[in-house]
């Protein structure tokens, strides 16, 4: 199944199973460094810009927006797209590399999944913020009620939405739980605090790690890794109907919910490279993600940007070859030229053009370089959320209702207050639950030793 | 409705029950709340609360009650044509010095809450102007003059009385000179009431006064023909029409008059297969200009060489003498030919207010002999009968201290008089000015007393537009401030004791009633009133002598004086026109149809001069000393040439049109008697300061997409579908997926005539007071946030130097496969088994969702609270101003989606009254808002499964295609291809 | 009623996997042994199945038709409304949610079943028989009879022999497997 001569150990430095142990809960148990308290005061504050723009938009109105009358989503459905994006690579990551059986997924999964549950929670507060009447937002539930009783209209991709979403959140918070029971039960078992052992304890739900036990684990986990696989394509094909059942010029295209996830993928991957680059340096987890496993990610996300710029390229080549008028004004008037040059060509440089990059061994394999593009490709997906979003709302169909879209200190408020929320989250998470899954750990730990192959 | 039309005047005599209407038993007066045979029960402890309660409540209404005033309505008593929740109509006549139009007032529960044309109105017909469909927000305008005041404080009317009485008697016996300056009065009834008024006095004058005057034209008529009026001119009779600088579909003396008759003169609907052709000569792009078939530029200093040119052309071709004069620029021989051709049913008409054009004018249309039939100096219009130098010379006496006493009605000169500072001065001098105004302007609290009148909807008074076309008006609301009617005044001054009403019944009796031929006074009185019209034969029609020898004078005189700068036009604009109704914020936010810009005037400057002086929109340019404005580059513009709209830069009209735009009044000149409306200057520099406009549409090209699709007149007789070709194209291909819903019983639809609709906006204003949308303010407005749901969108094709100008209405198009329904989540936009595409604002949560899916971004959002905010404080949101609300509509919260709704209220109404009587709807029953108010029956609403309906047999037209139709959202919504008459009447 | 153990302690997967076998072969019934990490080849041994994937079947036919079923009785039977012109069983439509709510349907259920079968949930009690297990243990616990003292004693020689690097005796009041 796993052939060391070409990837090497998954695990280096021949490390005892105790001493696995050790290392991994060793960013709970020492004192944070400075940098933490610092990088959390930052995000907390980014979170409270956050919250006061939220209490703007929700006490004077979604005026407070840079939307219009032809404009109807802005920053907000942007960013929602682009966190629902990122929060699928932890899912995706672990669940996919899960049913094929990739082992070296071990080390970053937790991780990963950590972010998917934080960026779906950011992502989840958009589409919230942004209704009108987000104090009647439980009519979205169609349940039996006073008013005839009058349920949802089924048909809409925002219910859709509503629901992918709503699931992919449990889901992938469950999945996400049930990983960490066999490691809080190994903290609970190894402090000596009290209210540590006793929290802990409460979190573990009493797992002791028997057979009996390890074998219903594992088959579950196996069963939600599978069918969430199906919610992970499924989630962001619903977000990209969201825009494919709309009339609009540039929305109402079928290779959108293809397009959609592998976008998604891609800006996930990207987001746990750049989690993973910081934190295996903080923490010197050198031994457990091996450049490696960089290397590995590197390589999927130079094969995605491929696929993206196929994506980019046909819906340009369908517009054209279509001869639809208002298609081919959308893009080759509204985006290649025209007000929002910066937003596609930003797109096509920072997803199609740089990722290249790691065609190169070397760039594979640098810290920096990893750090850099990853960076490149997060900006470069919000980039394509925008121009999905604004060009073709700002210029469609009648040029009397053409308008142009500018966001407001609001809009961005919103925007870095989630950033803030996921920093945060993400801090908190390396603080108080094991990084990596330590009994997936132990398990490959001898795997690239002499006695397995 | 004829029936519902009932005049407040017979309540009285209901309550006093002196009439034969009503025996003495007044149980069907009791309140609604008690069934018919309550009497007859006896009382259970229900009835006892009912009856509990109504004391309680008369108790209430009675202490609150204020003493008894003439035509009040005591509840007590319940009128039997008052029915609570029922609409009631009342006929009557706007008229507020500058226009008129006959109406009918829909009162709620005895608040005018909306207006409509009245369909016996011979003048207007059933269409009316923005600025009348908006006058009844004016009357819950909390700007209004709310009582009595003597020098700025509030004093009874019995104390102003008797001081102006004195003083008067005091003036009068050592006999000083006593004015009244007064707009322009057409009422017969005020204008023998105030020639009696001053009978009374030695010494005695009556001037009147507009803030936009006709004079040259009245001055031209009486050199001409000896008879100093504006002719009425009958576009019905008229195939050929050259107009210049006259903008006689927007502001000139009476669109809503001209509107039907120019119009119905380019139907094509039933097949018609001649069309009345339009050339117009402008500088600035004037509505009428945008309608033309042809349209040509000119400076105004040019416009007295091409008519003397024409007229020059026209006398050749006819063997007239002609006179020696300068050539046009362009030649004229082809339009000679065109009017000859078209001789007698042709209509050469200027705008400009200078004698010798206005007698060259004459003289063309007397050689044409248009007098005939086009052009009427019998049935002249009584608007505008103010002679400029009459006014000048009052001013100057007024400085020079001759004037002893001034009273002042429904005039404004502090505001719109050029030099304003003369006539201030002039009024220190003057011992007594009493002041008559309905509502706040800068001439309010500069004299010594303030006598308030009534809002035209609280007053009594008659009108005569037209000899033969006499209307009344009639109070359809208890005054609601202590204010009192100009006539009442006059009278108390004039020492009589009779009340207004009584004295205009008397006139009538006297004057009208042995017209009508009717037996019984009180029978011809409650026809009149019932129906507001009142129309008798006017003697006449002998034919006028045109007068030659003041025409060759001017056109000898006719010296061409081009000059090196720029020419600067001031002109009224459609929302505002002369400004008197500057404080009413829907006129302020409705956008100009040709510039699509609102809350402010600019500059309209010329393509080709914006690059030469390196100016953008939003400029702000100094045209000349103390005219620093926005610029605003126009397509159409002459070069060399600046438009500027009057009517905006009030200081002291209320806090909606406080400080907004610039007053052009100061920069009119006067000259040969007349003013001039405009000036001249060298180039206009910029300031290099930057403004952002309120637009409401900024891309003025339609991208060649369908969207509106023309023919030529030509092509049209060969191939009525042509321009219409896609439609065709469509038919024959589109397939449906699902099957499309079949709707039983009615299909509503909707057909609008691009042919007609001329883009005057009313519409859009008849909407807003239908369906209580919020006005919004300039900043939301410049954010993209207006909320009308009906607009009438503007495009240019050809050259941006002299483009062709579309107007297309665009509302919700009711969408069969609507794109916006499939996406709400929580169901609140559905379609109705009727085929309506409706909103549920209770359910919506505001998702936008379906506004972003809307291809034609009809549907509008909340995006504030715009009631009880004061944020958006204007006139609705005040306590007095919601009184205007139509209670049949929802007002919306914050942050719910809403949308044109076909209406849908009236199309209830009218049901229900169908089924109450046991009958089929009849075609044409049901208006909605914008159908009802469009003077041009551009609008069509309809059942489209009614065959013989008429907006089924548009629907049928082959110009008929529907907007966007390639995306098979088969809209409920159709659209006429817009025809330009190109054909050359060859002689 | 109080039970004892003889546990084993080994800090090698090798030598813990033949020991389970030796006690096997001497017919000493097993109680559970404890590993930090799954050792398939325990779940030989000690035949150990789950029914998990079974159940999470049947728990998605229910999802699908449960869902499917409401669907058409809300839009077509309860309150049929139109929206663009679409009939009211636009089935199309409807697989998107169906989908979801099955998946969701699945995961919850499971979990539940797993927490219930495997006794795992909030405020359960945390006695485990020896906190290594979870560090870098494997830990065999036999079910010794207090009566029959030298046959304890033979399983824990066993044990001894085969590597543990400790054995030794432990009572429970009622404990469940």
């Amino acid at each position: 199944m796993y052939n060391r001569k070409i990837r090497g150990p998954l695990i280096e430095g021949n490390k005892t199973l105790s001493q696995i142990t050790n290392d991994v809960s060793a960013p709970m148990e020492l004192k944070q460094g400075t940098w933490w308290f610092i990088a959390f005061g930052i995000s907390s504050l980014a979170a409270l810009f956050g919250f006061y723009a939220i209490y703007i938009t929700v006490t004077k109105g979604i005026g407070t927006w840079g939307v219009n009358n032809s404009v109807g989503w802005g920053w907000e459905i942007i960013n929602f797209v682009w966190w629902i994006g990122i929060g699928h690579a932890g899912t995706a990551f672990s669940i996919f590399l899960l049913i094929l059986r990739q082992r070296w997924r071990t080390s970053i999964n937790r991780a990963a999944e950590a972010m998917t549950v934080l960026a779906v929670m950011s992502a989840a507060i958009f589409p919230a913020l942004h209704m009108g009447r987000v104090w009647l937002a439980f009519y979205i539930f169609p349940y039996p009620n006073t008013r005839g009783p009058l349920w949802v209209n089924f048909n809409s991709p925002l219910f859709w939405d509503f629901a992918a979403i709503t699931a992919y959140l449990l889901i992938s918070a469950s999945f996400w739980y049930l990983g960490t029971l066999p490691d809080f039960a190994t903290i609970r078992d190894r402090t000596t605090s009290k209210i540590k052992k006793a929290v802990y304890g409460f979190f573990s739900l009493g797992w002791t790690g028997s057979s009996r036990q390890w074998i219903r684990f594992e088959s579950l986990s196996f069963i939600l890794g599978g069918i969430a696989a199906v919610l992970v394509v499924s989630v962001h094909s619903i977000v990209a109907t969201d825009f494919a059942v709309g009339v609009e010029p540039g929305w109402h295209t079928t290779l959108f919910p293809p397009y959609f996830v592998v976008g998604a993928i891609f800006s996930g991957f990207a987001m746990v490279m750049t989690l993973m680059v910081i934190i295996r340096r903080i923490y010197n987890f050198k031994d457990y993600i091996t450049d490696n496993h960089m290397d590995a990610i590197a390589r999927i996300l130079v094969f995605i940007s491929l696929i993206m710029g196929t994506a980019y390229a046909t819906e340009i080549f369908i517009a054209w070859y279509s001869g639809n008028e208002y298609e081919m004004f959308t893009f080759f008037r509204n985006r290649i030229t025209g007000d929002y040059t910066i937003q596609f060509w930003g797109m096509i440089i920072c997803n199609a053009l740089i990722p290249q990059l790691f065609w190169f061994r070397k760039i594979r394999r640098n810290w920096v370089g990893l750090l850099i593009v990853s960076l490149f490709i997060n900006l470069g997906m919000w980039f394509e959320r925008y121009n999905i979003v604004i060009t073709s709302l700002t210029k469609d169909f009648l040029p009397s209702n053409w308008v142009s879209y500018k966001p407001t200190i609001i809009d961005i408020g919103v925007y870095v207050g989630t950033i803030g929320i996921f920093v945060c989250g993400v801090l908190l998470f390396i603080r108080y639950i094991p990084m990596m899954a330590i009994s997936e750990l132990k398990s490959v730990a001898r795997i690239g030793d002499k006695k397995e192959d | 409705m004829k029936k519902q039309r009932k005049k407040p005047g017979e309540i009285e005599d209901l309550a006093a029950g002196n009439n034969g209407n009503i025996d003495g038993n007044h149980d069907d007066q009791l309140l609604e709340m008690f069934d018919a045979d309550f009497l007859k029960k006896n009382s259970s402890r229900r009835d006892f609360f009912k009856v509990f309660g109504f004391s309680f409540a008369s108790a209430a209404i009675l202490a609150s009650c204020k003493r008894p005033v003439q035509n009040a309505i005591p509840y007590i008593i319940h009128p039997q044509e008052i029915i609570p929740g029922k609409s009631l109509y009342y006929a009557t006549s706007f008229y507020d010095g500058h226009e008129y139009s006959g109406i009918l007032v829909k009162t709620r529960d005895g608040r005018p809450i909306k207006i409509e044309g009245n369909a016996l109105s011979a003048f207007n017909g059933e269409g009316t102007s923005a600025r009348v469909q908006a006058s009844v927000l004016s009357l819950y305008d909390d700007a209004r003059l709310k009582n009595p005041a003597a020098d700025n404080s509030p004093v009874s009317w019995d104390a102003v009385d008797k001081h102006i009485l004195d003083v008067l008697a005091r003036i009068n016996s050592d006999g000083g000179e006593i004015v009244l300056l007064s707009s322009t009065i057409i009422s017969p009834s005020t204008i023998k009431l105030i020639k009696e008024f001053g009978a009374g006095f030695k010494n005695f004058k009556w001037v009147q006064y507009d803030a936009v005057s006709y004079s040259a034209i009245l001055e031209a008529n009486s050199v001409c023909f000896g008879k100093s009026v504006v002719p009425d001119y009958n576009f019905r009779n008229a195939s050929l029409v050259v107009s210049i600088n006259a903008d006689f579909l927007g502001t000139w003396v009476a669109p809503v008059h001209f509107i039907p008759g120019y119009v119905s003169r380019r139907k094509l609907d039933n097949g018609e297969k001649d069309m009345l052709r339009h050339i117009h000569f402008e500088s600035g792009m004037s509505l009428t200009g945008s309608n033309a078939d042809e349209r040509k530029k000119i400076k105004p200093s040019e416009e007295k060489t091409l008519l003397a040119d024409l007229y020059n052309r026209i006398a050749e071709k006819t063997g007239a003498l002609t006179y020696p004069g300068p050539k046009f620029k362009d030649d004229l021989s082809d339009l000679a030919d065109n009017l000859i051709a078209a001789k007698g049913k042709s209509i050469v008409l200027s705008g400009t207010n200078n004698v010798d054009i206005q007698i060259i004018v004459n003289g063309i249309n007397s050689l044409l002999d248009n007098y005939t039939q086009c052009i009427s100096l019998d049935n002249n219009i009584n608007i505008a009968s103010g002679i400029d130098s009459t006014m000048d010379n009052l001013v100057s006496e007024l400085s020079a201290g001759k004037v002893k006493a001034l009273f002042m009605y429904n005039v404004n000169p502090v505001y719109d008089y050029p030099d304003s500072q003369k006539f201030l001065s002039g009024l220190k001098n003057t011992e007594l000015t009493v002041n008559m105004a309905v509502s706040l302007n800068e001439t309010v609290g500069k004299g010594k007393y303030e006598c308030p009148v009534h809002h035209y909807l609280e007053s009594w008074d008659d009108s005569e537009i037209i000899p033969g076309q006499v209307s009344l008006s009639q109070p359809c609301i208890n005054p609601l401030f202590n204010t009192r009617s100009f006539q009442d005044s006059l009278l108390k001054w004039s020492g009589s004791s009779i009340l207004y009403n009584d004295y205009l019944k008397m006139n009538w009796e006297n004057v009208f009633f042995p017209l009508s031929g009717m037996s019984d006074f009180r029978t011809f009185w409650n026809k009149s009133l019932g129906n507001g019209v009142f129309n008798y034969k006017v003697s006449g029609n002998k034919p006028y002598q045109f007068k030659k020898e003041a025409f060759s004078r001017a056109m000898i005189s006719s010296g061409n004086t081009t000059s090196a700068g720029y020419e600067v036009i001031i002109s009224e604009s459609i929302a505002l026109g002369t400004g008197m109704h500057a404080n009413n914020p829907w006129l302020m936010e409705l956008p100009d149809p040709v510039s699509r810009q609102c809350w402010e005037n600019v500059a309209a400057i010329s393509v080709h001069d914006a690059e030469l002086l390196k100016i953008e929109t939003g400029d702000l340019i100094k045209v000349t000393e103390g005219l620093i404005i926005p610029a605003f580059i126009q397509p159409g513009q002459a070069e060399g040439t600046i438009s500027v709209a009057l009517g905006y830069g009030h200081s002291n009209s209320g806090p909606v049109c406080k400080d907004i735009g610039v007053n052009l009044y100061p920069f009119i000149r006067i000259s040969g008697g007349n003013r001039v409306f405009g000036f001249n200057t060298d180039s206009p520099e910029n300031t290099l300061k930057k403004t952002i406009l309120a637009l409401t549409q900024v891309h003025s090209s339609m991208e060649g997409r369908p969207i509106v699709r023309d023919t030529g007149f030509s092509k049209y007789k060969n191939d009525p579908s042509s321009g219409n070709e896609f439609h065709k194209e469509f038919e024959s291909t589109h397939k449906s997926l699902y099957p499309e819903v079949k709707h039983a019983g009615f299909h509503w639809g909707l057909a609008i005539d691009l042919n007609s609709c001329i883009g005057c906006n009313s519409c859009v204003i008849a909407c807003q007071a239908e369906n209580n949308i919020p006005v919004v303010g300039k900043e939301e407005v410049i954010r993209r946030r207006i909320m009308h749901w009906i607009k009438i969108d503007r495009y240019y094709s050809d050259t941006p130097e002299n483009p062709k100008v579309y107007f297309q209405p665009l509302t919700c198009q009711h969408c069969d496969n609507a794109p916006c329904e499939n996406v709400c989540p929580v169901s609140a936009t559905n379609h109705s088994s009727e085929g309506l595409n409706q909103v549920t604002y209770n359910r919506c949560i505001g998702t936008k969702y379906c506004i972003n899916n809307c291809p034609y971004k009809v549907r509008r959002f909340n995006w504030y609270r715009y009631t009880n905010n004061k944020a958006f404080d204007f006139n609705t949101v005040s306590d007095l101003g919601k009184m205007v609300l139509n209670p049949d509509v929802t007002v919306r919260e914050r942050g719910v989606v809403e949308k044109c709704s076909f209406c849908v209220q009236r199309i209830q109404e009218k049901k229900l009254q169908a089924k109450l009587e046991n009958r089929t709807l009849n075609d044409y029953e049901i208006k909605t808002a914008c159908m009802q108010a469009c003077p041009s029956q551009a609008i069509v609403f309809g059942n489209l499964n009614d065959k013989d309906s008429k907006v089924s047999r548009l629907f049928e037209d082959p110009r008929c295609y529907h907007l966007l139709e390639e995306l098979h959202t088969l809209p409920n919504t159709g659209y006429l291809t817009k025809v330009w008459n190109d054909e050359k009447q060859n002689s | 009623m109080t039970r004892s153990f003889k546990i084993g302690i080994f800090d090698g997967e090798e030598k813990f996997l033949s020991s389970v076998k030796l006690l096997q072969e001497q017919e000493f019934s097993i109680f559970d042994v404890f590993t930090p990490y799954p050792v398939h080849e325990i779940f030989h041994l000690l035949k150990r199945k789950s029914k998990l994937p079974t159940a999470a079947y049947l728990f998605g036919l229910f999802g699908i038709i449960a869902t499917l079923a409401f669907l058409y009785y809300t839009s077509v039977i309860d309150w049929p409304i139109v929206y663009g012109g679409k009939p009211f069983n636009s089935f199309p439509s409807f697989i998107v949610v169906t989908i979801v709510v099955t998946i969701l349907t699945v995961t919850i259920a499971s979990l539940a079943a797993f927490s219930a079968r495997s006794k795992l949930f909030p405020g359960r009690d945390n006695t485990v028989f020896d906190t290594r297990a979870t560090d870098d243990k494997f830990v065999i616990v036999v079910i010794t009879d207090i009566s029959d003292k030298s046959r304890a004693d033979k399983a824990g020689s066993l044990m001894k022999e085969n590597g543990a690097v400790e054995v030794y005796d432990k009572e429970f009041e009622n404990i469940k497997s």
